[in-house]
């Protein structure tokens, strides 16, 4: 009687699903991934409230040195001179797109000269809405309720 | 003799796929930061001079905000935690009564996001909402200031 011959296992590990499992993961990443317009360090102050700020919202930041940078939320923030170009830089914002909100991103422990003149400049604009960039604020340890 | 014809394969080569999706993968990992995004939102007035409401001072509540945390309030010196406790009498009797906050000049912008943050939770924590918070600049007060 004639054996048949015995079949030889194979050794290789399947990987043709790890193609598919990687490009799962670079949509998850390229859906998820949030370009920030403004990528200045702060240290930001913290609150126990926050709401989602829109996109596309118009930055001002402000480092605890007082330099000021802009960025209208479509492109990279850039710095400028003074408050007084706060101004001009909101006015065209608001010309542009009248209710577009504006993020102020400031440290926390920045002279609030700076952020006021932000502010005036920002209502002298007819802007409608400002957004404080905080970080949430933990619960104190031990605290009631 | 015999020649040994080389067997062309008829497969794509996919093994450098996974490589390469993962190299992507890497890079992304490495370049996303996670912003904050979050923040109080704060509503300006409308720059209208017809609708725009002078506020008296004698007719709100003053928070001045000093260098280093101070707060004094209507001319008391108050911790953060008990200016809810000052307000609710005053705003059960006038849920309108505006509150001003006006930080000193050299103050730590953090603190006043403190306070404004505080007066944003009156709703939950006195359970009377604070509906007027005015924050003025250095050139109103200069010009309406009395």
């Amino acid at each position: 009687m004639k054996l048949k011959a015995r079949g030889t296992q194979n050794t290789m590990i399947p990987t043709a699903s790890m193609a598919d499992i990687a490009f799962l993961l670079i949509i998850f990443f390229m859906v998820t991934i949030n370009f920030e317009v403004d990528k200045t360090t702060v240290g930001l102050p913290t609150t126990q409230l926050r709401f989602e700020i829109p996109k596309k919202a118009a930055y001002i930041s402000i480092i605890q040195s007082g330099q000021i940078r802009v960025s209208s939320g479509e492109e990279i923030s850039v710095p400028v001179p003074g408050p007084e170009n706060v101004l001009s830089f909101a006015v065209d914002v608001v010309a542009n797109n009248p209710g577009k909100p504006f993020v102020l991103k400031a440290d926390k422990n920045v002279p609030y000269r700076y952020v006021d003149s932000v502010i005036d400049a920002l209502k002298q604009a007819r802007a409608e809405v400002i957004y404080l960039l905080s970080e949430q604020d933990k619960l104190e340890e031990g605290a009631d309720g | 003799m015999k020649i040994q014809r080389e067997r062309v394969s008829d497969e794509i080569p996919t093994a450098s796929m996974a490589d390469i999706a993962f190299l992507l993968i890497i890079y992304f990992m490495v370049t996303t930061t996670f912003a904050a995004t979050r923040g109080l939102d704060f509503s300006l007035p409308k720059d209208d001079q017809d609708n725009t409401t002078i506020v008296d001072k004698e007719e709100s509540v003053l928070i001045e905000i000093q260098p280093g945390g101070v707060l004094v309030v209507d001319g008391k010196a108050m911790q953060l935690e008990t200016i809810l406790e000052y307000l609710k009498p005053k705003l059960e009797r006038n849920p309108n009564k505006p509150v001003i906050i006006r930080p000193d000049q050299e103050a730590e912008y953090g603190y006043m996001v403190d306070v404004f943050d505080e007066l944003r939770q009156a709703q939950e924590k006195i359970g009377v909402e604070v509906k007027n918070v005015s924050i003025p600049t250095q050139r109103e007060i200069d010009m309406f200031w009395y």
